[in-house]
């Protein structure tokens, strides 16, 4: 994986075929404490402390067309790579399951964040009817995102509309550069 | 600069052309979407179809997505179902789904080449 955004986009799957219809994804970015943390809340079916072993297995999968399953394990080397600490468990919102991966922020060996704009527009594309909700703190400064406020917004018209999304992809680039540079200032 | 307040203007728009083109989504393309096809660049497949569709002004396509189908090596994969014929496109990038779009969705054009018989086969004989 190039950017943390992919393996976000990859947990949110398995969070989708666990049957999540409610995903949170936060982030939180604080380089003057050397923290980079990203959260994949569902409300899917969970996950039993048996099964967690197991999904850190490679050759582990539930499904039956396949011998192998390797996106937990990809993340868990790239937390490992820089000493970070990697952590799945029942979410704390009651139902459903929580992983969580945390990284020095400046290790060498840290991915980059990279295109989340794209990770939020590819889980909406595919599945226009997940609730999904994004926070992203930088600092002391954070910006939020609701696909439900939008679609209240647009009434009637779909939210996976292709002009809505090349529209939403351009906001979210905008809303989080800038968040980016009000927080640079700071320091 | 996008505003939440551009987006009701892009809603009223959208609104006026709805009642235009009250088409049913009869055309289906469907990005595989397991770790293989993320890390291969499925999700720049799928922000360049949607660039294309809007540019294309294409409102009968339904974007769905699909776990990994058994086919890393030729990720990424998008599968066109179009009058209930199924094309499978492999080792797609941002050019090449830009290029299904305006041959096959617009002109009605099958790209042969970037198509693989196996997978053709495989996937026929998965739905007997």
């Amino acid at each position: 994986m190039e950017d943390l955004s992919q393996h976000i986009l990859d947990i949110a799957f398995n969070s989708i075929e666990a049957g999540a219809t409610e995903l949170t994804v936060m982030i939180q970015e604080d380089p003057n404490h050397n923290l980079f943390q990203f959260k994949v809340l569902d409300n899917g079916r969970g996950i039993t402390p048996e099964e967690i072993p197991l999904i850190l297995d490679p050759f582990y999968t539930t499904k039956k067309c396949k011998r192998v399953g390797i996106g937990v394990p990809l993340l868990r080397e790239a937390v490992d790579r820089c000493g970070g600490r990697f952590e799945i468990k029942p979410s704390p919102l009651g139902r459903g399951t929580a992983v969580i991966a945390t990284f020095p922020y400046h290790h060498l060996d840290r991915v980059p964040l990279g295109d989340i704009t794209g990770t939020i527009i590819t889980l909406i594309a595919g599945q226009p009817h997940l609730d999904l909700a994004y926070h992203h703190r930088r600092n002391n400064s954070c910006f939020d995102f609701s696909a439900g406020a939008l679609r209240a917004q647009l009434q009637d018209i779909p939210l996976h509309t292709p002009e809505v999304l090349v529209w939403l992809k351009d906001y979210l680039n905008q809303k989080i550069a800038e968040l980016r540079r009000e927080t640079s200032e700071e320091h | 600069m996008k505003s939440i307040e551009d987006l009701d203007k892009l809603r009223q728009k959208l609104q006026q052309d709805m009642q235009v083109r009250q088409k049913e989504h009869d055309v289906k393309v469907t990005v595989s979407m397991g770790t293989c096809g993320i890390a291969a660049g499925a999700r720049e497949v799928v922000q360049a179809l949607l660039e294309e569709l809007k540019e294309q002004g294409l409102s009968n396509v339904a974007i769905t997505q699909t776990s990994c189908v058994g086919f890393c090596q030729n990720e990424p994969l998008l599968e066109v179902t179009k009058d209930s014929e199924k094309t499978v496109y492999v080792n797609i990038d941002q050019d090449k789904a830009r290029e299904v779009v305006r041959k096959h969705l617009v002109q009605g054009q099958v790209i042969r080449d970037w198509t693989n018989p196996d997978t053709q086969a495989h996937r026929h004989e998965e739905e007997k």
